[in-house]
């Protein structure tokens, strides 16, 4: 029916659609697509007043040449790997368990209690975690004196810290994650289990031979999605949990980003860090995009 | 795979589980419940209050009413109010708005538009041009650079487009055809239809509001407009006890001499987190039931 009318008698029909889209488009102009235009200041020294002037790739070969930029790329990449490789298997193991629950009233405690810390604040999470983890009134070192070991901080001690990383990610999230599943293993067959209960098979054998082959394309969508997002090692996590004794080894790109830019006020040197991290990102989102479209027919968008 | 007899192997590997999970739940719980219990302990006993207790000792409501005593502590907690109620009609208002238009099968541009979506939803601007997009158009030190910056959320967006799509455009063309304007239509038939994932949207902004702290640690420089979460962050994380307690002589010398900073601290991290456990039986109810229907989309 539209077919017939011109460019422009549609645009004035549907003009009212313009006026609803008008706040969204005004909201990605003002704050997406002028600042990523603003990205153009990596390759200029930015001014406060008066014109910036180009400087090519200065600003990427100082950070490339940086020292601590290259102990930060190795901090998030390790922190992410933990969070992302070590990490993987808990939320299935989980989901599985809680699938053999048989007491509706416990699976429901079970997954209530679970899910709740994914809707805490980062902020709050660190409230619990410093005050858990206290080298003096915290219930960790209350554990570790019940079987005898001395009080450690582990706030501010260096090989402990990124497993204090580990364990909170893993305390937040293990629940959440497991959702998607728990939602793929109630799409199951039930005839699967049953032909296999004639055959006398233990519960554990139809865990292995039945449940986990069935999950596999989900596992494998979770992981390539979770690598498109491999540079964020988790900055709300790390920018409250760090502290100056540790922040040699949990310092990652965005926290950089952060104390370069907005503290020290290195605005063109910092931004060349976020268009480091920027593209690199770019790159494997899109190439999740793709693996997961031929993985499962199902991309990002 | 339910009514199966079960071996006494099962059972007990069953039970295995159970006793396993029942322990992931007080790993989760312990640490919140030893804060409640800490907050709420009588301050002469909070000495016998250790890492693991989970009750408290005696009762006393004394760092509630510190807290309700500091103008500082009451003022963040309206800003928080303000940035999530307001925060949350604006996204819900503009992104059903613009979900709308996007979902017109007949919208000229409609692909343009389209890729922008995946543009904003691919590309993350950098911190710092952000921060001075937010300086150039007169937002820093408002709680308004806190509420716009993340108008719109592009994955919700998108979730709500598909809630849209699956409206019969009959509906909405029998409307048209009776004289109803786009407008009418939005309000009168797809707002309706598209209530509860509207409220699951609007819990999901909600709790991102009431938990936001960062962009008002950069753009708000004000401590009268500090939220909830930069006051906590300030006094718990930074342990920087003068912003919260210096302001406003409300300790006698006496209560002063009681008080315990970790419980103080304690309670401070009960409030931030009170909103969200009062909507968390909502959240369960709808979004973790949208899960297990549907499929899953952050």
């Amino acid at each position: 029916m539209s077919g017939a009318m011109s460019l422009g008698a549609r645009i004035r029909r549907d003009r009212m659609l313009y006026l609803l889209l008008a706040p969204a488009l005004a909201y990605f102009a003002v704050f997406h697509l002028v600042p990523i235009a603003g990205m153009v200041m990596a390759f200029q020294d930015y001014r406060i007043v008066g014109p910036s002037r180009f400087v090519g790739l200065k600003h990427f070969k100082l950070l490339f040449s940086s020292p601590s930029f290259a102990e930060v790329l190795r901090n998030t990449l390790v922190i992410s790997s933990m969070k992302i490789i070590l990490f993987f298997p808990l939320p299935i193991a989980f989901a599985l368990m809680v699938n053999e629950l048989r007491s509706r009233a416990l699976r429901k405690f079970v997954q209530a209690t679970a899910y709740l810390p994914h809707f805490l604040s980062w902020v709050v999470i660190a409230g619990v975690w410093i005050a858990f983890l206290s080298p003096s009134s915290g219930g960790m070192n209350k554990l570790r004196g019940l079987v005898g070991l001395a009080p450690l901080d582990y706030m501010t001690d260096k090989s402990s810290i990124r497993w204090v990383l580990f364990a909170s990610e893993t305390w937040r999230s293990l629940g959440w994650d497991s959702i998607i599943y728990l939602a793929a293993l109630m799409r199951i067959s039930p005839s699967l289990y049953e032909s296999a209960d004639l055959d006398g098979a233990s519960a554990l054998q139809k865990t292995w031979y039945i449940t986990l082959p069935e999950l596999r394309a989900t596992m494998v969508t979770v992981f390539i999605l979770n690598l498109g997002f491999f540079l964020n090692a988790g900055f709300d996590q790390v920018f409250n949990m760090m502290n100056d004794s540790v922040i040699s080894v949990v310092d990652i790109l965005d926290t950089y980003v952060y104390r370069i830019g907005l503290l020290n006020m290195q605005y063109s040197f910092s931004t060349a860090a976020s268009l480091f991290k920027g593209a690199i990102g770019l790159i494997l989102i899109l190439g999740t995009h793709l693996a997961s479209k031929r993985a499962s027919g199902k991309g990002l968008w | 795979m339910r009514g199966a007899p079960s071996s006494p192997r099962d059972r007990l590997y069953r039970a295995a589980i159970g006793v396993f999970l029942v322990l992931v739940s007080i790993v989760v719980l312990v640490p919140i419940l030893n804060l409640a219990a800490l907050s709420l302990s009588a301050p002469e006993r909070v000495p016998e209050v250790t890492g693991l207790t989970v009750l408290p000792k005696g009762f006393s409501l004394i760092n509630y009413r510190v807290l309700a005593a500091n103008p500082l502590f009451v003022r963040s907690i309206l800003n928080s109010v303000f940035v999530t109620v307001v925060g949350t009609a604006i996204n819900l208002l503009v992104s059903s708005m613009a979900a709308f238009a996007l979902t017109r099968p007949s919208l000229p541009g409609k692909r343009l538009f389209m890729v922008l979506v995946i543009v904003v939803m691919v590309l993350e601007p950098g911190l710092v041009p952000e921060y001075l997009v937010v300086k150039r158009i007169g937002l820093m030190n408002s709680l308004w650079a806190v509420i716009l910056y993340k108008a719109v959320n592009v994955y919700y967006l998108i979730i709500l487009m598909r809630f849209f799509e699956e409206v019969p455009q009959s509906l909405v063309e029998a409307a048209v055809v009776d004289g109803a304007g786009y407008g009418t239509v939005l309000r009168r038939i797809m707002l309706p239809l598209a209530t509860p994932a509207l409220a699951t949207l609007g819990l999901f902004y909600g709790v991102y509001h009431w938990n936001e702290y960062f962009r008002a640690s950069i753009y708000v420089s004000d401590p009268e407009k500090y939220p909830l979460q930069l006051i906590l962050r300030q006094f718990v994380v930074l342990d920087d006890t003068t912003t919260l307690i210096g302001s406003g002589a409300m300790l006698s010398y006496d209560e002063a001499a009681r008080m315990s900073y970790a419980a103080l601290k304690a309670s401070t991290i009960v409030v931030a987190m009170l909103p969200v456990l009062i909507v968390y039986p909502l959240i369960l109810k709808y979004y973790t039931k949208g899960v297990m229907e549907g499929g899953v989309k952050e």
